[in-house]
């Protein structure tokens, strides 16, 4: 059960966000593809990259922690180590859902330091694959949690920067 | 000089194999320096000791030469032809040999941990003017007499002599020690077993100057050696506690205290039978020296493990003990049905036995962790030995139970703590010479520095007889620092614990060994993550106590689990004094603090509850108490109730939040799923704290 550390670092990421922000200005050499995963909050599509995305296990009771953030809600048990749990919704602002639905996910992500953290998710979808030039940038807030829009059929799907969603804002 | 690498070499495998092999000899030599540095006294080298080293600067300068770390192989060269020098006479075995030895070993630990390899100009011009200082004194001091009274000892045997061995033989005679050849033939098959049998018990009375093949008329499956020994016992008394036939005894010289007949021989048993052994199968004849596949052997011995690897075992234990939980539910539930009580009392016995062999398992897996506090001991004992010639000032540190054990991975998060606070006690604590007079204590400050486990739990005491902590003065300071009111009644214990606050220090000298004062509050910090505790006595002008309490392991415990509200919590039953059921109009305030009276003392409490956010139980409802003490500090934490008691590895929370303050951590627990474990610690110092503000 090795994690590597350093493989995964921000990088993705700063070069997803100028490659969905410089696109139309200028050519874009690269044509690397991307695969992203597809979760959902409600009926709204957001992705991050497979790559982060260390299992998807089913919801399952999870143990609630004192003294955190809200958006944790708390520690499960995978394997033998222990998880936090950061609720996306509540994450992002969002009501708390209000059934523990049957379709909901725990999408474990490694962490930037070999840690890992579960996120919990309405449902999951499928993994989608696009090349860099199809991205768009955010229409959010600058400094939020998606990076990119990428296009899915008729629709865009919100792509996270999968550091700032784990960065609650406490002490590292 | 070799050739300097230019590069950083990269921390690889081969490398941190190297490295830890280097640190393990290093280890072994700091430890030999210092037994050699106490057996000095009478001016004379025990050459036991001074082989040992030289053996060990031998290794390091060959593994160090096979992975081209060329600094260090020289050094550990350097080393070779010092040690050389003192076990054979050339060099005195006085303290300047021995404080360059201490300072190479270190300067090769300072290499090792910058990752170099290799050694600053600077540094190298240094040891190197050093060594030359060594050889200079060396060639300007008088070789030993040669006195050629070396009369009695066979020509044929001098001859097959080294320079040491020859070296050993004549200090041997100086020392007035009779001079023995004890012969014995072997199996040529076995005699490696029959010669190390026959060595270690000669050992056990002399000192075995030289293994020599003898010849003689053996026949032709056998193989004949005599040992040359140097022992205080005469010839006769030699044969007859050498407990081997066949063995025979012969005198060369006689002591000076006991004089026997030169030539007179003795047998060695009483029943010279024939050392006749089968060779067991399997085992071939060796051409090789016996020193050598001793060495071969002994290395074989000891198994280096990745701590890592231990906490993998120890998961995969943890996670054993939680199914064997769950096979005992299962046996419970067959029992209690009659159409499956037979198959559940077959499953229930089985259960038993695994539980037994678990135990067993877990003991040994935990035992493998321990290692005991020498190592970290003898560190500091370096440390003072150093600061003590730095600085010429005469401290003697004093250590004991160094054999008590604790685990790895706490030996080594203790060592920088204990450091300052050994640091601390030698250059605040201990007076100039001059005070120490005029306050009619010795020239000669001590330190004591003392292990010994208490239970689960292992304490460490830091004693110093310097001028002791003045209470007024940290008062002074920590109002000066804001941290208390200028009329603050508090209890001189109260008083002396500020010291552990951030910023608060007693003297305010700066010195380069133990900094500003700041850091007793890292201490703290740093003993409290391993869910001890540390306090402070000191009595002024007659010294000070630095206490450490600390957990053997933090691996595997023995939980505790209660419930609060609607939640489940572990807590470690190390900390557990004792539970006890309590009617709410037991419960007093003052000044809206919640205590209990427990045999007529006052016990303070925390509502779990109000710790954690968690909902009140209904008012009027009773409550359970735990009572958990760590040091001297108790603390009764309230809960709804009490659960039962679990085995509980304690892991860390993986996660955005790195810490959360009174949670040490989290455990499986079989059928209750993922269960929070308190820390403690924490809760009882902030409880501490609480009353501290207040």
């Amino acid at each position: 059960m090795s994690i590597e550390i350093g493989a995964l670092g921000p990088g993705p990421f700063e070069e997803l966000a100028r490659s969905a922000a410089l696109h139309g200005q200028e050519p874009i050499e690269s044509t690397s593809e991307r695969e992203l995963l597809v979760l959902w909050l409600d009926d709204d599509p957001y992705a991050l990259p497979v790559e982060r995305v260390r299992e998807i296990v089913r919801w399952r009771p999870i143990t609630p922690v004192p003294r955190v953030p809200a958006a944790v809600r708390g520690v499960l048990s995978l394997r033998g180590e222990i998880v936090q749990v950061i609720d996306l919704r509540l994450r992002l602002g969002l009501a708390p859902s209000l059934a523990e639905g049957r379709r909901r996910r725990i999408v474990v992500l490694h962490g930037d330091d070999g840690q890992m953290t579960g996120l919990l998710v309405d449902r999951v979808s499928e993994v989608l694959r696009l090349r860099d030039e199809e991205l768009r940038a955010p229409t959010g807030r600058d400094a939020g949690t998606v990076v990119a829009l990428a296009p899915q059929g008729d629709r865009f799907v919100s792509v996270f920067d999968v550091d700032r969603v784990l960065d609650l804002g406490v002490g590292a | 000089m070799a050739a300097r690498r230019t590069q950083k070499p990269a921390r690889n495998r081969a490398t941190r194999e190297f490295v830890s092999e280097v640190e393990e000899i290093l280890e072994r030599m700091r430890a030999d320096l210092s037994d050699l540095a106490d057996a000095r006294a009478g001016g004379r080298l025990d050459p036991e000791l001074a082989n040992r080293l030289f053996r060990s600067a031998h290794s390091l300068k060959g593994i160090a030469g096979m992975f081209g770390f060329e600094g260090v192989s020289d050094l550990a060269h350097h080393m070779e032809d010092i040690l050389d020098g003192l076990r054979m006479g050339r060099l005195p075995p006085g303290a300047p040999a021995l404080a360059l030895l201490d300072e190479v070993v270190e300067v090769v630990a300072g290499m090792l941990e910058s990752g170099e390899g290799e050694l600053a100009a600077g540094a190298l011009a240094q040891v190197q003017a050093l060594i030359e200082r060594i050889v200079a004194s060396l060639a300007s001091e008088a070789p030993p007499a040669a006195d050629d009274d070396l009369d009695g000892i066979d020509a044929s045997i001098l001859r097959a002599l080294t320079e040491y061995e020859e070296h050993r033989l004549r200090e041997s005679l100086r020392a007035g020690r009779a001079i023995h050849l004890v012969e014995a033939s072997f199996e040529i098959l076995s005699f490696e077993e029959g010669l190390s049998e026959l060595t270690g018990s000669v050992r056990a009375l002399g000192e075995v100057l030289s293994t020599l093949p003898a010849p003689g008329d053996s026949p032709d499956s056998q193989i004949r050696f005599s040992l040359l020994v140097a022992t205080e016992c005469d010839a006769a008394e030699l044969g007859s506690r050498i407990d081997l036939p066949n063995a025979m005894v012969r005198a060369m010289r006689a002591s000076r205290a006991t004089p026997t007949q030169p030539g007179s021989a003795a047998p060695a048993a009483s029943a010279p039978t024939e050392l006749l052994r089968d060779a067991s199968p399997g085992e071939s004849p060796r051409a090789d020296g016996g020193s050598e596949i001793e060495s071969l052997k002994s290395i074989s011995e000891t198994v280096r493990v990745d701590i890592r690897k231990l906490d993998e075992l120890m998961n995969l234990v943890g996670e054993l003990v939680i199914q064997r939980g769950a096979i005992g539910s299962l046996a419970d539930r067959l029992l209690a049905d009659p159409a499956t009580a037979r198959a559940g009392l077959e499953l229930s016995k089985l259960h038993k036995s695994l539980e037994r062999r678990l135990t067993d398992l877990q003991a040994g897996v935990l035992e493998v962790r321990m290692v005991p506090l020498r190592q970290v001991f003898e560190k500091l004992s370096r440390v003072v030995r150093r600061l003590r010639r730095d600085l010429g000032k005469d401290v003697r540190l004093d250590i004991r139970g160094g054999d008590t054990e604790l685990d790895k991975l706490i030996v080594e998060q203790l060592a920088d703590p204990l450091m300052h606070v050994v640091r601390n006690a030698f250059d605040h604590a201990i007076e100039p010479a001059a005070d120490r007079a005029s306050a009619g204590k010795p020239a000669e400050g001590s330190i004591r520095l003392e292990a010994l486990q208490r239970g689960n739990h292992v304490v460490i005491e830091v004693a110093d007889d310097g001028r002791g902590i003045d209470p007024e003065a940290v008062r002074q300071r920590a109002h000066t620092l804001g941290l208390i009111e200028q009329d603050a009644v508090l209890s001189r214990k109260e008083v002396l614990d500020l010291i552990f606050a951030p910023g608060l220090s007693t003297t305010t000298e700066v010195t380069e060994t133990s900094g500003r004062g700041v850091g007793m509050d890292v201490v703290r910090e740093n003993v409290t993550a391993l869910g001890g505790i540390v306090h402070v006595d000191s009595q002024p002008g007659r010294g000070t106590t630095v206490v450490f309490t600390l957990p053997i392991t933090l691996a595997i415990i023995r939980a505790l689990t209660v419930g609060v509200a609607d939640q489940r919590f572990a807590i470690p039953l190390t900390t557990v004094l004792e539970t006890m059921l309590v009617d709410p109009v037991a419960i007093q305030r003052s000044e809206g603090r919640e205590f209990l009276t427990l045999r007529g003392e006052p016990l303070p409490l925390r509502r779990l509850h109000a710790e954690f956010g968690l909902p009140s139980p209904p008012a009027g409802a009773r409550v359970a108490v735990v009572v958990v003490g760590l040091g001297d500090l108790r603390l009764g934490l309230v809960v709804d109730h009490r659960e039962g008691q679990q085995d509980a590895v304690i892991k860390p929370i993986q996660g955005p939040v790195r810490s959360v303050r009174g949670i040490a951590g989290a455990t499986e627990l079989g059928d209750l799923g993922t269960v929070l474990v308190l820390d403690v610690a924490s809760l009882v110092e902030d409880a501490a704290k609480r009353r501290e503000a207040a």
